[in-house]
């Protein structure tokens, strides 16, 4: 139940994204569809968040006709990692999807930099990082939104689900 | 709190057995699982970047599912767009009474204009005919396919929007875009070329691409032959490169596309006279050998909503 929403929601972020959203300058560099990878995967776990990221990557190269695999190998990462947070140190804590949001914001877009730069496409790294304070700024306002909707739809799993992923020390 | 309180008793509030050294199974094949999975994943993405981006083994694939994914595009680009339709009315508002004072102005001017124009067009037609002169493609040969933007450019470095029509309507990779509202005369404005193409669905890369360009030259002062391409800067400024120091380009003129003639693959795919842009600076620097000419868009790359693809007559 929980992949169909996620699906569902993955879905409706990236044809949002995608035919919506981007038609404005600001969500250039803003990403509803990261925002809303990273709730999914901050509730429901890494191997969770890498599987939906790598689907909604491979969605979105496929839309645009990009390089297959370069988004989803960004998104692979980006859900795999927040999802080892939200199962380690990140519980529920109130600042956790702010703190993963920022985090990933700015490494998603030097992964992308770097990328582009090891394919040998244009990768105008000054472009980039002009558009990296917005894009930080608003995917921090998305968060409170997004995250509060997807919360509700994943309630975050019992505490025994969780503990079993600790190793006690000692 | 006891100095020999244990972490596993602060955390589960009872003491509990430590596990042998070996133990943990649960966790462990948790973890390797985990590890297997995120594995599969990021090898699967690694082969997918290699086959897409060396071969065109897996077009067929995207094609199909580009192909898919269209109509939900369209259904979320027409269900948003009574609104954004009320936001833009809104903000039109705000210079509407300026504007039309200056299209009224605007539109007085260029219907004397069009009066000299069209005599010159027919003067034009005549003589090519009695010339038997070969020029560069115009925009005529070209057959018009109007598409929709389905996806805008997705971040700061993507130059590139996707369009709803693709070669089921003819588009090849290479053909030109232009936007149908841009230009004068109903030629268009220049958009940019398209560089992948599958039955539906075109991504057409933008002028402000880091790789565009294209030969230009200046309505007024057809001598002027130089190369437009994006500015380092803001992406919506253009520079018109390799202009010498000699030629003269005023502020204002109108930037057309060159059409330069040339032999089988190197003739030019883009017909002459398409309107790039104005320029909007013009300097010389001792250090350049050419000059510095800022030119500035007719179009909009940032809210493109339809475009036309002009399609090459098919070559005999």
């Amino acid at each position: 139940m929980d992949a169909l929403k996620a699906a569902v929601i993955l879905f409706v972020a990236a044809i949002l994204q995608l035919s919506v959203l981007t038609e404005y300058q600001p969500f250039r560099t803003g990403s509803v569809v990261l925002v809303a990878l990273l709730a999914v995967a901050l509730l429901r776990g890494s191997v969770f968040g890498a599987v939906a990221g790598f689907l909604t990557g491979l969605m979105l190269d496929t839309a645009t006709l990009g390089t297959l695999g370069v988004t989803s190998l960004l998104l692979t990462v980006a859900g795999f990692w927040i999802g080892r947070y939200g199962e380690t140190t990140a519980r529920d804590r109130f600042h956790a999807p702010y703190v993963s949001v920022a985090v990933v914001t700015v490494l998603y877009v030097v992964g992308e930099l770097l990328l582009q730069f090891m394919l040998g496409e244009p990768a105008p790294a000054a472009l980039a990082m002009h558009g990296l304070p917005g894009a930080l700024l608003l995917n921090l306002v998305l968060t409170l939104p997004v995250y509060a909707v997807i919360r509700r739809l994943f309630p975050p799993l019992e505490l025994g689900d969780r503990v079993r992923e600790v190793r006690l020390l000692g | 709190m006891p100095r020999n309180r244990t972490v596993r008793l602060a955390v589960l509030g009872s003491s509990v057995q430590r596990a042998a050294p070996s133990g943990y199974p649960s966790s462990r094949s948790s973890a390797v699982k985990r590890r297997i999975v995120v594995g599969l994943l990021v090898l699967a993405s690694l082969v997918l970047i290699t086959v897409s981006f060396r071969s065109s083994a897996l077009d067929g694939l995207q094609g199909t599912g580009a192909t898919v994914l269209r109509p939900f595009e369209i259904a979320a680009d027409r269900v948003t767009r009574p609104f954004a339709d009320t936001i833009g009315w809104f903000r039109g508002l705000a210079d509407a009474k300026s504007e039309n004072r200056k299209l009224r102005a605007q539109v007085a001017e260029l219907q004397s204009q069009l009066i000299l124009d069209e005599g010159a067009i027919q003067e034009n037609v005549q003589l090519r005919k009695a010339l038997d002169y070969h020029g560069p493609p115009s925009v005529a040969e070209f057959t018009p396919v109007n598409a929709a933007v389905l996806a805008n450019p997705q971040n700061a470095i993507d130059q590139s929007v996707t369009i709803s029509a693709g070669t089921s309507q003819g588009i090849v990779v290479g053909s030109v875009v232009v936007e149908p509202t841009g230009g004068s005369d109903g030629v268009g404005a220049l958009v940019g070329t398209v560089d992948r193409a599958v039955s539906n669905v075109a991504r057409v890369t933008l002028l402000t691409d880091a790789e565009s360009a294209v030969t230009a030259t200046d309505l007024t002062n057809t001598g002027v032959v130089g190369a437009i391409r994006r500015g380092s800067g803001s992406s919506d400024v253009l520079i018109l490169d390799r202009v010498p120091k000699q030629a003269v380009v005023r502020r204002d003129d109108t930037i057309i596309t060159a059409g330069t003639l040339g032999e089988g693959p190197l003739r030019s795919k883009f017909p002459r006279g398409i309107p790039i842009g104005t320029v909007s600076s013009q300097s010389l620097s001792d250090a350049s050998l050419f000059q510095n000419i800022q030119v500035k868009p007719l179009v909009d790359f940032s809210s493109l909503r339809s475009v036309v693809v002009l399609v090459p007559p098919k070559q005999p």
